[in-house]
């Protein structure tokens, strides 16, 4: 079986899969293209509207802030007492706040309220971190500081943003300062996630971080965060590489709150899924191209290709070919199969027809030919009975017309085809008498037949065209005695007729030229007729076989099978 | 023919169940890895604050952590039923920090061909299947802990040096950088250790009795959290304040008092948030996949906090854990 060009169901699978994989890549490139700057749009709203939500609430906290400094401002002007008891609820009330403390204009602290006890370990090393004297000179009206802790108490460092505000000048203090505690700040801040992995930090206007909810983190050097970069953004949402920046400066103009939020987990969330949807279709359409595939092999592919196995062992034994079409498979492969069908009983049809035919026109031929009598021989063999008369050889004359009688006889054998061997022999013994007294004896004769084979049917006149082609090729011309001997011998299931003569002999081509003519040379049956005939009767292992050597002699082997009735042969 | 076409038929099916299944796969999420993390301790500031780290990171890289340390810091038969209840509980790694160098080893070693991941931090264990190693540098911290005690003008110095349990290998590691850095100074004349429980009380007691064996001891030097408590603490009950140069280890807020009172002065703080931070983020790497070199110390920052520096904007980071 040829096994170049592509098979149908390979090509329809091929097809169908590339159409499905083209779409489905056409399908997440236009997706991650279209929905790319879209989900980056996403993000940054996202993002932005978290900071402004997040900034709104720490301004409203620094505006509450401010109000608390007006407010702490005015109750500076109470006495001693008064405000000892207004600190006392009002530390209460405010848990935000970790100590509120005054300065004289010098910097020296002249009261520190706080929940966390008096201010015992200042009073020790002097060092106070909630109020930065250096930062006054320049900013007099008071400033909002960085995160540090309160050295105010013993065993109890709180991290704290101070607001310090220069108070009006009719209270006994300058300044005052608020410790705020950093982890109520974080309670704003530090659950404003953006995504799943984005947060907000609050730093000020030069970059340093007020509050990050990792602060630990920063601290300990675990985690940084780019200040001097997002320092110099202006307010806005920024995207660099994967990460959103946005920024927003606090109402207070100090602090700048940051977002910081990872487009990536955005995109690779989404994408992600769209994957997964798209692999699911692409394993869902791989399924269905193979039931597909099975349904179009079981209704197409396999049909038509058992159609075509049928077709070619049509064409190698078309005799002894039966077709039986498939039930199944789709109309047009069915239909084309019956079509064979139809053609395959046709054709056989006529291909019978045309063998009995032919058959029928050779039997016709052979039997005319049969019928035929050589009017050289008949007319020289009566030339030589008359000669025998005049000489009054009547005895011999007597015999040669015997002979002769014999060989018609048998010729006519009362129309029958096949005669016994027997018969066919005494007309081959016939014909070579006749001959013989014609040649003068210029040969010797024999005829050596086995008795079983006697009583089979052989063709009549089948060694009479295999003599005469010895007497006139053989013999004839011959300088020494010719001698021509006929055998008759089962081989096997076979019977085996041979005729040899010591004559002349033949060449390859001679005897080409013999199995090729039509006629004999005269007339009547050939050697051709005689194979032709066995060959049409009793199949291609029968017939002549002609065995010869120049100056040597000639072997002529008749092979046909045993035949015991005339209708055994007939039915063939 | 008909061979080849199953073939084709059964891979394309193939294809599509793996692909069907790497839908399936992209959907779920991670398992949650369940992760040890046993000390020396649970009750003193430098281990909280190892926990803050721990917490921090757990929280970040969404980890199953559970919390355990014996009674005391030379309980290490409790540390290594800690280790076996972790095996039990099919633990994915331990984050360790070892009592004894010698006798957790054989824990460690079960642990980790029972397919867990170990990270060792803060104190190393005898061990060649440890993942990763985490913490301070102990013989650097040593040497800095020299250098704290050598920083003054004293001529003649006599050296006391409170350290905790001898199986413990960063304390043995710390005295190894202590005493190559003092032994180098023609100044120091003696030097004498004490090993005391890992209690200030028991390390308090310690430090009064080497001083009142050797009064001529003028610095003195605890190498741990309690420990450096403890001699603070005896120099303050004798009142050496001004005599005798004491130098503590790590920043428990009574220590941070007598440095600010002038009783110590340094403190030779490690970085423990960062251990704990770290340790759980790297056992989560390891479990991850990542691999580290557990030959090479992922080394913690170790700073000497003193008088001057205290409240210093690194000083306050270093000493005051945020919140």
């Amino acid at each position: 079986m040829k096994k170049n060009g592509i098979r149908m169901s390979t090509l329809l699978i091929c097809s169908i899969l590339a159409i499905v994989l083209i779409v489905l890549a056409a399908a997440v490139l236009l997706f991650s293209q279209t929905y790319q700057q879209q989900l980056i749009q996403t993000a940054r709203t996202n993002s932005l509207r978290t900071v402004t939500q997040v900034s709104s609430t720490v301004n409203d906290y620094l505006a509450e802030i401010k109000t608390v400094m007006r407010m702490l401002g005015r109750e500076m002007t109470d006495s001693e007492e008064e405000r000892a008891e207004f600190f006392d609820v009002f530390l209460r009330i405010r848990p935000d706040v970790v100590a509120v403390s005054t300065y004289a204009s010098d910097g020296s602290l002249s009261h520190c309220y706080s929940d966390l006890g008096p201010p015992t370990g200042i009073e020790a090393d002097g060092i106070n971190l909630s109020l930065d004297t250096d930062r006054l000179r320049s900013e007099s009206m008071g400033y909002v500081s960085a995160p540090h802790v309160v050295t105010f108490f013993q065993d109890k460092y709180p991290w704290v943003i101070t607001v310090v505000q220069r108070m009006k000048d009719e209270s006994a203090e300058r300044w005052i300062a608020l410790d705020i505690s950093c982890s109520n700040i974080a309670t704003y801040i530090s659950d404003s996630g953006i995504g799943r992995r984005g947060y907000c930090f609050l730093m000020d206007t030069n970059g340093n971080i007020v509050y990050h909810p990792q602060q630990q983190l920063i601290y300990s050097d675990l985690k940084t965060e780019d200040t001097a970069f997002i320092s110099s953004l202006e307010d806005g949402s920024y995207v660099e590489g994967n990460v959103i920046y946005t920024v927003r400066t606090l109402s207070n103009g100090q602090w700048r709150l940051v977002g910081v939020s990872y487009l990536q987990e955005f995109l690779t969330e989404s994408l992600r899924q769209l994957g997964s949807i798209l692999l699911l279709l692409a394993g869902l359409v791989l399924l269905a191209t193979l039931i597909v595939s099975a349904v179009l092999s079981a209704s197409i592919s396999r049909p038509l290709r058992e159609l075509e196995h049928s077709m070619e062992q049509f064409e190698e034994d078309a005799d002894h070919f039966s077709y039986d079409p498939p039930q199944q498979g789709v109309r047009e492969v069915r239909r084309l199969s019956a079509s064979f069908q139809d053609l395959v009983l046709k054709l056989q049809q006529l291909m019978k027809t045309v063998r009995k035919e032919e058959i029928n026109l050779r039997k016709t031929e052979l039997r005319a030919l049969q019928a035929q009598i050589n009017p050289h021989f008949l007319y020289n063999t009566l030339d030589s009975i008359s000669w025998m008369c005049e000489q009054g050889k009547n005895a011999e004359a007597v015999e040669m017309v015997n002979a002769l009688a014999r060989l018609f006889r048998i010729s006519i054998s009362r129309g029958h085809e096949l005669i016994p061997i027997r018969s066919e022999l005494m007309h081959a013994e016939s014909y070579l008498e006749i001959q013989a007294y014609r040649y003068k004896n210029q040969f010797t004769w024999s005829i050596d037949a086995d008795e079983n084979c006697l009583d089979y049917l052989c063709h009549k006149i089948t060694l009479q065209p295999i003599i005469e082609n010895a007497i006139y090729h053989g013999i004839n011309g011959l300088v020494d005695d010719g001698e021509i001997r006929v055998s008759v011998r089962e081989d096997g299931e076979d019977i085996l007729f041979t005729v040899r003569d010591n004559g002349s002999g033949m060449t390859d081509e001679q005897i080409a030229a013999i199995m090729q003519k039509e006629h004999s040379d005269r007339a009547g049956i050939g050697i051709k007729n005689v194979n032709d005939r066995l060959t049409i009767y009793f199949g291609p292992a029968y017939g002549i076989q002609i065995e010869s050597e120049p100056d040597q002699g000639t072997s002529v082997f008749i092979r046909m099978p045993k035949v015991k009735e005339e209708a055994d042969y007939e039915k063939k | 023919m008909r061979k080849s076409k199953v073939r084709i038929l059964l891979s394309l099916l193939l294809l599509a169940v793996l692909l069907l299944s790497a839908c399936g796969n992209s959907e779920g999420q991670a398992t949650q890895y369940k992760i040890y993390l046993i000390t020396k301790s649970t009750s003193t500031e430098f281990w909280r604050s190892v926990f803050a780290g721990a917490n921090a990171a757990k929280a970040e890289y969404n980890v199953n952590l559970i919390i355990r340390g014996p009674d005391t810091e030379e309980n290490y038969t409790g540390q290594n039923m800690y280790i076996q209840e972790a095996i039990r509980n099919h633990a994915d790694a331990i984050i360790f920090s070892a009592i004894s160098y010698t006798e957790n080893a054989a824990a460690i070693d079960e642990a980790a061909d029972a397919g867990i991941k170990v990270i060792v931090i803060d104190s190393d264990v005898n061990s060649s299947k440890v993942s990763a190693r985490i913490g301070t540098d102990n013989i650097q911290a040593g040497r800095i802990t020299a250098a704290a005690a050598l920083d003054t003008e004293e001529a003649h110095l006599s050296v006391g040096i409170v350290n905790f349990a001898l199986v413990s290998r960063n304390g043995q590691e710390r005295e190894i950088g202590l005493r190559e850095q003092l032994e180098k100074d023609e100044r120091v004349e003696q030097i004498y250790t004490v090993n005391s429980l890992t209690d200030h009380d028991a390390a308090r007691e310690s430090a009064i009795s080497l001083l009142q064996e050797h009064p001529e001891i003028n610095v003195l030097i605890g190498l741990n959290e309690p420990l450096g408590v403890g001699v603070a603490e005896a120099s303050e009950e004798l009142d050496l304040k001004g005599r005798v140069r004491v130098v503590s280890f790590d920043s428990n807020i009574r220590c941070i008092e007598l440095l600010r009172s002038g009783d110590v002065s340094a403190l030779i703080v490690q970085n423990p948030y960062a251990m704990g931070y770290l340790g759980v983020e790297t056992a989560w790497k390891v479990l991850e996949g990542q691999s580290f070199r557990p030959d090479q110390l992922i080394d913690t920052a170790t700073s000497i906090i003193t008088q001057e520096n205290m409240f210093t904007v690194e000083g306050q980071k270093a000493l005051f854990s945020f919140g």
